[in-house]
């Protein structure tokens, strides 16, 4: 069997640096300190373009031993770190505006803290329930003032982590059973943590270290040496889990978002080829190996949760790809929880191509799992913006294969997320209703449209804020904004936040639509955003809701209009969008007097629902 | 063994400490490598863990300050 240090070798000889990542991928065992030095050495000596990725620590224990590990992971993603480390133990000086930190301008600040440190009580008896109950509103109290000015003073993402305790609890293996015990009162300080990040600070993330400590082990995971003599708490394989971790926010921001995981079925969903050995004799069940398959089925239904889709990709005769999916008795992924399939014998890039097509999704956000080595080749080379995950030999390992990877850990979850396959599957509905019409007006009104429009909604703040950084197609201006700025235009008296949700016949297709507007004075206003999911394309939604929006302004006293066409790489289908409408000018700026407008084709077959406006100070 | 461990020994201080390997002597000590600080001294002392299967204590790892006193340490501790 193949040892770790062959990884080590095989990476230190490929030739780029997508390629030493991918020998380095399926490292179950963390890299020794000299290797790290080794595989960073030769990411230098390979010298690819890097981007910059600027980080901020702020710390109650020493992270200095960190950076050796913060500049290899950055490096094997293609980006050169700039490390920006608070002076040591300070936390409220740290974080306010004119300090080092807000001066470096960071894109991510990590909060590495620990409990003890913040707390009198804590420091004095532990995290124990000794300290008593009001230690933890006090350390609630002192973390929340802290991160309010945090958010206030630093750009970009905050991560806050607190330390994990690092021996076992004082009342040994009694504390299970105590009352108060110490478990209850980790995991009390964790949830009040959390659910106060969540819901008071935008783009503040709360990450559980214990997690890693469940992975790896505390004997593992901490170094007492370096605790006691230098205050550093990890080990090197702790130290590592903990960057590799820190890195993934990073990375979320720095990269694409993943949409879709795109699935082999040979061999990656099942076990064995159901061309050839018939659905009664591949492995898909109760028994090892098919157990293995059926576990991996359902971690990748469970991803969906995340608000990413599943697509399938076999080389295959469609027929017995169809059958199985309807008729094995232990597949758990149907044809239903698939967006989209591809099942034939053309190439996995072509299939890729059009997958991504079909979906109008980009490239860069699929992800594509195949346990061949050959197809895993073909497609890194066809096409680098796909991340490519080749699945473990050992079926055993293969349920877990996908834990961890980066690229499908999400930073928010909205209603949209959870039901978007539904959504999915709806609108092969509709398509298929249209491809079986001739007439387009006859088909629209047949889907019975209602689109509701919400004026300065700030319940869907965060959803508005994600089309805003999520919609590359159909967007005028392509101005991306964080839900703290919605939720300022909307409180402001110069800004109008219009939101639309459609729902026809076949379902509900959520909020799917965005327009920001701003008072110029003087009875004139500018459309800052106009934007639509590429979901509710075709239906006209865009007209409906430009008619109804300009309506609104009229009756707010708005004369004149404002609009701008800002091109990009991925949204010419909108450059005719405001000339088609009515509006004067182009090709970049244009011009419309609501009294003379009129004319331009029908009114869609859209009924319009405004919603009354949410009363002042509604809880998001 | 006595000649792999210095090979072994000044390679891992030239990687540590990204100096070239032929300015690492038998004589080199902590004060004559500028970037050898306590930090330094530290990734030196895990990487020395790791490429001799060894567990050095707090005080070992205090005391390990020049290559004299490493080779002198794996010798007599009898690293294979």
């Amino acid at each position: 069997m193949k040892g770790r240090g062959d990884e080590v070798e095989q990476a230190l000889q490929a030739p780029t640096r997508r390629e030493l990542a991918a020998a380095l991928s399926r490292r179950a065992r963390p890299l020794t300190l000299p290797e790290v030095s080794r595989l960073t050495r030769r990411l230098e000596q390979l010298d690819e373009p890097t981007r910059p990725l600027r980080v901020a620590l702020v710390r109650t224990y020493t992270t200095e031993l960190l950076r050796p590990y913060w500049r290899f992971e950055a490096l094997l993603h293609g980006l050169m770190i700039a490390l920006c480390e608070a002076p040591y133990g300070s936390l409220l000086e740290a974080v306010q505006p004119g300090s080092q930190l807000a001066a470096h301008a960071p894109e991510v600040t990590y909060f590495f803290l620990r409990w003890e440190d913040i707390e009198p009580e804590f420091t004095r008896h532990g995290v124990s329930p000794p300290a008593g109950d009001a230690a933890v509103t006090s350390a609630l109290e002192t973390l929340g003032a802290m991160l309010r000015a945090a958010r206030r003073a630093l750009p970009g993402r905050l991560v806050v982590t607190m330390l994990p305790r690092m021996s076992g609890p004082g009342l040994g293996i009694y504390d299970a059973m105590a009352a108060p015990s110490e478990a209850d009162l980790r995991a009390l300080l964790k949830r009040r943590l959390a659910a106060s990040v969540r819901d008071e600070l935008p783009a503040v993330s709360f990450d559980d270290l214990d997690i890693l400590v469940e992975e790896v082990g505390r004997r593992t995971f901490f170094d007492p040496r370096l605790w006691h003599s230098a205050r550093f708490p990890f080990s090197v394989a702790g130290a590592q889990a903990v960057v590799r971790q820190m890195m993934t926010y990073a990375l979320l921001l720095k990269e694409p978002a993943a949409k879709v995981v795109v699935l082999d079925g040979d061999n990656t969903l099942w076990g064995g080829i159901v061309g050839e050995d018939g659905m009664d004799g591949i492995a898909l069940g109760p028994e090892y190996p098919g157990s293995a398959y059926v576990a991996f089925q359902r971690r990748l239904l469970a991803l969906r949760q995340r608000g990413l889709l599943l697509a399938l990709c076999s080389r295959n005769n469609e027929a017995d790809v169809r059958q199985l999916l309807a008729e094995h008795p232990h597949q758990l992924l149907r044809t239903e929880h698939f967006a989209a399939l591809r099942v034939n014998w053309d190439s996995k890039p072509d299939n890729l191509r059009a997958l991504a097509a079909e979906l109008n999704l980009g490239l860069d956000s699929l992800v594509f799992v195949d346990d061949s080595a050959h197809e895993c080749l073909a497609v890194r080379r066809a096409l680098p913006q796909v991340t490519v995950v080749q699945t473990p030999t050992e079926p055993a390992e293969l349920p877990g294969c996908l834990d961890g990877l980066a690229r499908l850990e999400i930073l928010t979850l909205t209603d949209e997320d959870r039901t978007r396959t539904a959504l999915y599957a709806q609108e092969r509905q509709r398509r298929a209703r249209a491809a079986a019409s001739d007439d387009v007006e006859q088909y629209l009104g047949s889907l019975e449209m209602v689109m509701t429009v919400g004026l300065d909604d700030v319940r869907q703040a965060a959803r508005i804020a994600q089309l805003t950084q999520k919609t590359t197609q159909f967007n005028l201006t392509t101005r991306r904004y964080s839900e703290a700025d919605i939720r300022r235009f909307a409180a402001d008296p110069d800004w109008l936040v219009a939101h639309f949700a459609l729902a026809d016949v076949f379902g509900d297709s959520g909020v799917v639509g965005v327009a920001l507007v701003r008072g110029l004075g003087d009875a004139s206003a500018e459309i800052d955003t106009f934007l639509m999911s590429c979901r509710v394309i075709g239906r006209r939604a865009e007209t409906a809701f430009l008619a109804h929006l300009l309506d609104v302004l009229a009756q707010r006293g708005v004369r004149a209009i404002q609009a701008t066409y800002e091109p990009t790489a991925r949204n010419a289908l909108v450059r005719e969008f405001w000339g088609a409408h009515g509006f004067s000018g182009g090709p970049q700026a244009f011009r419309l007097e609501l009294a003379t407008r009129g004319g331009g084709a029908g009114p869609p077959p859209i009924r319009i629902r405004q919603l009354a406006e949410a009363p002042a100070g509604s809880a998001a | 063994m006595g000649r792999d461990d210095f090979e072994t020994v000044r390679e891992l201080v030239a990687l540590t400490f990204g100096v070239p390997a032929e300015s690492i002597t038998r004589d080199t000590a902590r004060e004559d490598v500028p970037s050898w600080d306590s930090l330094g001294h530290l990734n030196l002392m895990l990487g020395l863990e790791d490429t001799f299967q060894i567990t050095l204590t707090v005080d070992e790892i205090g005391r390990l300050s020049s290559v004299a006193a490493i080779i002198d340490y794996l010798q007599s501790a009898g690293a294979p």
